[in-house]
């Protein structure tokens, strides 16, 4: 039977195998945000779809990292000039498309010392993968988020034959099912999705471990505190690169 | 105990405490939404700040009830209604009027309810859309965080039918890393909260010998074919 208690009861199940398997990765992926931030750098966050939740969630709140830059599907639009048309054709759908992803990279003021978050569940789709692969060719270090259940079970969909797995420096796999819904039905279909729970876990783990990581070097972590002072000082000193 | 550990124990302490205080009122909102659905409704959606990753948790999501849509802030800009900077700093939910906007570019029905998302409940926009449901007699269900509810004078509840608490802290932090306040619990919680209802939902379906209308994830060879059958009947009112 489907209720809301089994959702319960497996979920906590999974989040245990994700810590357990993923700890080690997690506490690489400190260490390297830990470097960035202290060298002035910022993280961008790259999701397409429900994946860009992790990057919501870990932003702009009191308790939140500053130097944080979510890449926005919809700045293709506003800020990319690709008509609204193109973007929200549902015959061609634009996050699947090679080669269009040069374009919102170009839109953004990223330094030499800037790391990647790419984060997609079945990591087949064209624009994740080429913001990976850029990020990369640029010398960035890139995190890539992702279900590894589900994107070994699906053909690629990119060119190269690669799935976004292929261009992690790191490699966080978010231990969700293949199809992302976690509780099978007596028919084909599953229900009760759990990418972004596990998401918003990894990132606000590894946002909590970075904290600590800066605080015992001690450097002074850019954190908003609801101070008005101090958070508008923390974002006026990232303006327009976070 | 590892800083990492210990968020993910304070989310798992969180999902035991969202089930026990609030399965009563997920199976309640779980009819609501089933009973509307199944009486040719939609389920509006409609988030402030971050109460939108509710609505991304239960609008078009693999795993997901077909039924729901949501109203969305950056489909304005898209359209070019209204300025980016509009949602940047929140100036969008200062403004009663961005609820006509939203019945210009989407195709809003009598037979709809509300689902509305905000921790504070206070905003000018959100409780136009929920003034405006209740004059038509449509049901409302509210999501808030119910500390931070208090703390601002929200109403948002004057005008719901029942109500889902996300349960966090206000400020919304569950670690101290040696005098930094940080971490965030509130839209994960209600991502759990969000599922549990999924599964409600689910069940309230079946029970009725009905069929689920369960979207598959668009990334599975053949989703798209299943999920535009679930979603065409309705034309523009869900996608």
């Amino acid at each position: 039977m489907i209720d809301a208690k089994r959702f319960k009861d497996e979920l906590t199940g999974l989040l245990d195998q994700l810590y357990d398997s993923q700890k080690d990765k997690m506490e690489e992926c400190a260490q390297t945000l830990k470097e960035c931030f202290e060298t002035g750098g910022v993280v961008h966050v790259f999701g397409s779809g429900h994946s860009v939740g992790l990057g919501i969630d870990i932003k702009g709140r009191v308790g939140s990292l500053v130097p944080i830059h979510i890449m926005e599907m919809s700045d293709f639009v506003s800020k990319g000039g690709v008509p609204v048309e193109v973007f929200m054709d549902r015959k061609d759908i634009f996050e699947r498309k090679p080669g269009v992803a040069q374009k919102l990279y170009e839109l953004y003021d990223i330094k030499h010392q800037d790391v990647f978050i790419v984060i997609s569940n079945s990591g087949i789709n064209g624009i994740v993968i080429d913001i990976a692969d850029l990020a990369k060719k640029n010398g960035h270090k890139v995190i890539i988020i992702t279900s590894m259940k589900h994107t070994l079970a699906e053909e690629p969909r990119h060119p190269s034959g690669k799935k976004l797995y292929e261009f992690g420096d790191i490699v966080i796999d978010n231990c969700g099912p293949h199809g992302d819904a976690l509780l099978q039905t007596p028919s084909e279909a599953k229900v009760c999705s759990v990418s972004s729970i596990c998401n918003n876990c990894i990132a606000q783990a590894i946002a909590a471990r970075t904290i600590e990581l800066m605080k015992e070097d001690g450097f002074d972590v850019p954190v908003l505190n609801g101070d008005e002072e101090h958070d508008a000082a923390l974002r006026k000193k990232y303006e327009g690169r976070a | 105990m590892d800083i990492k550990k210990r968020y993910f124990e304070l989310v798992k302490e969180g999902i035991e405490r969202a089930y026990e205080k609030e399965l009563g009122t997920i199976e309640e909102v779980a009819k609501l939404f089933s009973s509307c659905m199944r009486q040719g409704g939609v389920v509006q959606l409609f988030g402030v700040s971050h109460g939108e990753e509710f609505v991304n948790e239960l609008n078009y999501r693999a795993g997901g009830i077909a039924l729901f849509h949501g109203l969305k802030p950056k489909e304005l800009v898209l359209k070019q209604m209204i300025c980016p900077d509009v949602i940047d700093s929140g100036k969008i939910y200062e403004d009663r009027e961005v609820a006509d906007l939203f019945e210009q570019i989407y195709e809003l029905d009598d037979r709809d309810m509300y689902c509305l998302v905000s921790a504070k409940g206070n905003e000018p926009l959100i409780l136009e859309i929920a003034q405006r449901a209740k004059k038509k007699g449509q049901k409302v269900v509210a999501v808030v965080n119910k500390k931070t509810y208090d703390k601002y004078g929200g109403s948002l509840l004057d005008y719901c039918d029942a109500w889902l608490d996300m349960m966090a802290d206000e400020p919304d932090t569950v670690l101290d890393v040696d005098g930094i306040k940080t971490s965030q619990i509130s839209s994960t919680l209600a991502n759990i909260i969000a599922q549990m209802l999924t599964a409600e939902v689910y069940r309230c379906f079946v029970s009725e010998g009905l069929e689920a209308p369960v979207l598959l994830s668009a990334n599975i060879k053949g989703a798209d074919v299943h999920n535009n059958s679930l979603t065409d009947p309705y034309g523009r009112r869900i996608r």
